[in-house]
C-alpha cells in the first residue's frame, strides 16, 4: 500500500534539509574553485592532503576526541546507571548540574582550569580532554538518559547480577549493549564537539585541527574551507565504525 | 546438582517508617518448596530480596546450608531467580540468555551452549534457541527465565511472582511445569506469591505472611484445615464469619453447641469461622433459619449464598447435584458440620 505524504512533515524536513545542505555544499562549491586556471578542480583538497601538518593535526585532535569520547563513557555510564537505579534525591540536582556547561562561558572554564589544574596536568596536552568532556556534558548525558530510561534498568541489573555478574560485568555485558543506540550517540556527539572545539583549545594554548584549520584560513581561505570539508566527513566514519564494530543485535519490541 | 538448605534468622528490615520485616525467622529444608504467601506490602518480595542479596537486611543473617552468606554480594550468592517482570536480556538470544550465569562463571563455550541446550530442552523451547527474547509469547519468555536461572545449578530457586503477568491458563500450564522441575531436579525453592491457589498447588509448605512477621508456615493442608490465627483463617480460602456468643468454651451455630478450637483471648461476643464446605443446606419450611439469596453454578459443585434471619451472609459449597433444588428464595436450615471451630474477635 503506498503511503500517503505527510505534508507538514514532508514541509518541516525539507526547509531543515535546505537549512542543513545549503551552506554546505555552498562551502563545497566554494572549496572546489580553482581561481587561478578558472573552473573546478580538487587543487585545494591534493594541497592540503600534501601538508604534513593536516595529519599531525587531524591524527592529534582524533585521539584527543578518541580520550574524550573514553572519560565520557567511563564516568557517565556507571554514574547514571547508579543515579537512574538509586532512589537518590539528588538525582535532579545532577541534572541540572549537567547544563551548566552551557550557560557557563568557555572562558571561565579556560581560566578555571589554569587556576585549579595542578601543573603537571597543564603542562600536557591530555588537560583538554578533561574539559572537552565537560562541554560535551549535557548533551552526552542527555542522550544517556533517554537511552537509560527506555529499558527496565532494575530488573536487568538484578536479573544480571542474580546470575552471577558484578556491577561492571553487569554495565559492560548487559547495560551498554542494551542501550546501545544510545551509547553510540554519545559517542559521535562527543567525539564531534571534542574534534570541532576551539575557543577552550585556543585559550589554553593548545594547537589541535581547528587551531590548525584558522591559521591557515588566513593565507589560504579556498585550502581551509576544503580541510573543514574533510573533516566534517570525519565524525560520519567515525560513527559508522562504532556502528558497524557493534554486532547488529535487536532490541526492538520488548513486550 | 547441590542444593543446600535455607535459613533466614531474626531477618529485620526497615523502609523509612515501614517495618518490612520484623524479626523475621524461616527455615527452608533441602529440596523443599516454600510459598511466602500475603497481601501486598506484607513484607514477602522483601525476604526474597534479601536471601538473593538485592536488599541488605537491618538485623539478622541468612544461611544457605550452615554458610552465612549475609555479607555475600548478590553476585557470588550462587541462587537462580525468576523475576515477575519478563527479566531476559534483549540484546540475547535465548540460548545466550540461559548460559549467561555460566558465561559469568567463566565456563567455555561449547559446555555452557551445551548446557543451555539442555535446559530448553527440559521446558521445551529448544527448537526457539537462536531467537530473540522479544519473538516469544510471555510464557514462553519466563521458561527461558526459569531455564536461565537453573542452567547454573543454583543452590537456592528465588521465583518472585513468577507467573503473575500471565493468561490464567499460561499460568497454570507454568506452575506444573515449575513443580515438575523443581522436584526432578530437587532444587531448595522459595517462592512469592499473593495467589493462595498457586501457593497451595506448588508448594510443600507455605508461609503466611502478615505486616512483616511470618503468621503460620504449615503444609498447605494443615494451613487450610487448621488455620493458626484469624488471620491465616480468613487469607486462605473464602471463611465465613458467623457473629457468635462464647460461653465457656463453645459456642452457639444455628442451634448447636460447638467448642471452640483455640480459647485466647477471646469471650462475650466474638466471630466463629466456618469454611462454606462446612455450611449444611437442608430445603425445610419448618424450622428454615434463612433463605437462599443466589446459587453459583461452577459445574461439579455449587456456591449458595444465604442469608440468616439477622442479616448474616453465609457462602455453602456443597455438590451441585444435592443443591439443584435450592433457588433464591427458598427457605433452608443452615447447619455447621465441624466439630471445633476457631474464632475471633467480632
Amino acid at each position: 500500500m503506498k503511503r500517503k505524504l505527510d505534508l507538514p512533515l514532508t514541509i518541516t524536513l525539507s526547509a531543515l534539509a535546505l537549512f542543513v545542505f545549503i551552506p554546505m555544499l555552498s562551502a563545497f562549491e566554494f572549496s572546489i574553485r580553482t581561481p587561478a586556471k578558472g573552473g573546478y578542480g580538487w587543487d585545494q583538497y591534493l594541497w592540503a592532503i600534501r601538508e604534513e601538518e593536516f595529519f599531525y593535526y587531524i591524527i592529534r585532535s582524533g585521539w584527543l576526541a578518541a580520550v574524550t569520547v573514553l572519560i565520557t563513557l567511563i564516568v557517565l555510564v556507571p554514574t547514571m546507571t547508579w543515579l537512574h537505579l538509586s532512589k537518590s534525591t539528588i538525582r535532579p540536582f545532577v541534572d541540572g548540574i549537567s547544563l551548566l556547561p552551557l550557560v557557563i562561558p568557555v572562558v571561565a572554564f579556560a581560566v578555571g582550569a589554569q587556576i585549579s589544574f595542578p601543573e603537571f596536568v597543564q603542562d600536557t596536552v591530555l588537560e583538554l580532554p578533561f574539559l572537552y568532556f565537560v562541554l560535551a556534558l549535557p548533551y552526552a548525558y542527555r542522550t544517556l538518559d533517554i537511552g537509560l530510561n527506555s529499558i527496565p534498568l532494575k530488573t536487568l541489573t538484578e536479573a544480571a547480577r542474580s546470575a552471577g555478574a558484578n556491577w561492571w560485568r553487569t554495565i559492560i555485558t548487559v547495560i551498554i549493549p542494551v542501550i546501545k543506540s544510545a551509547v553510540v550517540g554519545t559517542v559521535a556527539i562527543t567525539f564531534a564537539l571534542s574534534l570541532g572545539e576551539y575557543t577552550l583549545t585556543v585559550l589554553l594554548h593548545w594547537d589541535t585541527f581547528p587551531t590548525w584549520v584558522t591559521f591557515v584560513a588566513q593565507e589560504n581561505i579556498l585550502g581551509a574551507i576544503a580541510i573543514s570539508m574533510m573533516s566534517l566527513i570525519i565524525p560520519f566514519l567515525v560513527l559508522t565504525a562504532v556502528t558497524l564494530v557493534s554486532p547488529e543485535r535487536s532490541t526492538q519490541g520488548r513486550k | 546438582m547441590s542444593s543446600k538448605s535455607l535459613t533466614l534468622r531474626n531477618i529485620s528490615k526497615r523502609f523509612g517508617n515501614v517495618n518490612a520485616l520484623n524479626n523475621f525467622n524461616l527455615e527452608v529444608g533441602v529440596g523443599e518448596l516454600v510459598a511466602l504467601l500475603g497481601p501486598s506490602g506484607c513484607g514477602k518480595t522483601t525476604a526474597l530480596r534479601v536471601v538473593a542479596g538485592l536488599e541488605h537486611q537491618d538485623t539478622g543473617s541468612v544461611l544457605v546450608g550452615d554458610r552465612d552468606i549475609s555479607q555475600t554480594p548478590a553476585h557470588k550468592r550462587n541462587m537462580g531467580m525468576v523475576f515477575q517482570a519478563y527479566s531476559l536480556f534483549p540484546n540475547l538470544t535465548v540460548e545466550e540468555n540461559v548460559a549467561f550465569g555460566l558465561q559469568m562463571r567463566k565456563v567455555s563455550k561449547h559446555v555452557r551452549l551445551k548446557k543451555a541446550h539442555e535446559l530448553l530442552d527440559l521446558v521445551g523451547l529448544d527448537s526457539q534457541s537462536k531467537r530473540f527474547t522479544h519473538q516469544l509469547s510471555g510464557g514462553q519468555q519466563q521458561r527461558v527465565a526459569l531455564a536461565r536461572a537453573l542452567a547454573f545449578e543454583p543452590e537456592i530457586l528465588l521465583l518472585d511472582e513468577p507467573l503473575s503477568a500471565l493468561d490464567a491458563q499460561v499460568r497454570v500450564n507454568l506452575r506444573e511445569e515449575i513443580r515438575r522441575l523443581q522436584l526432578s531436579l530437587g532444587t531448595t525453592t522459595l517462592f512469592v506469591t499473593h495467589d493462595q491457589e498457586e501457593a497451595m498447588a506448588l508448594s510443600d509448605r507455605v508461609g503466611v505472611m502478615n505486616n512483616g512477621v511470618l503468621e503460620q508456615i504449615e503444609t498447605p493442608d494443615t494451613l487450610y484445615n487448621k488455620p493458626a490465627t484469624s488471620f491465616v483463617a480468613s487469607f486462605v480460602g473464602t471463611m465465613n464469619r458467623i457473629p457468635a456468643q462464647l460461653i465457656d468454651g463453645h459456642v452457639q451455630l444455628f442451634g448447636k453447641k460447638i467448642p471452640v478450637l483455640r480459647n485466647g483471648n477471646e469471650s462475650g461476643n466474638v466471630v466463629a469461622l466456618v469454611r462454606p464446605e462446612s455450611i449444611a443446606i437442608k430445603s425445610t419450611e419448618s424450622d428454615a433459619n434463612a433463605k437462599v439469596l443466589t446459587r453459583l453454578f461452577m459445574g461439579a459443585s455449587s456456591n449458595i449464598v444465604c442469608q440468616t434471619k439477622d442479616g448474616t451472609v453465609i457462602q455453602s459449597l456443597m455438590s451441585s447435584a444435592e443443591s439443584g433444588d435450592l433457588h433464591p428464595g427458598s427457605a433452608v436450615k443452615l447447619e455447621v458440620t465441624n466439630r471445633e471451630v476457631l474464632i475471633s474477635n467480632a
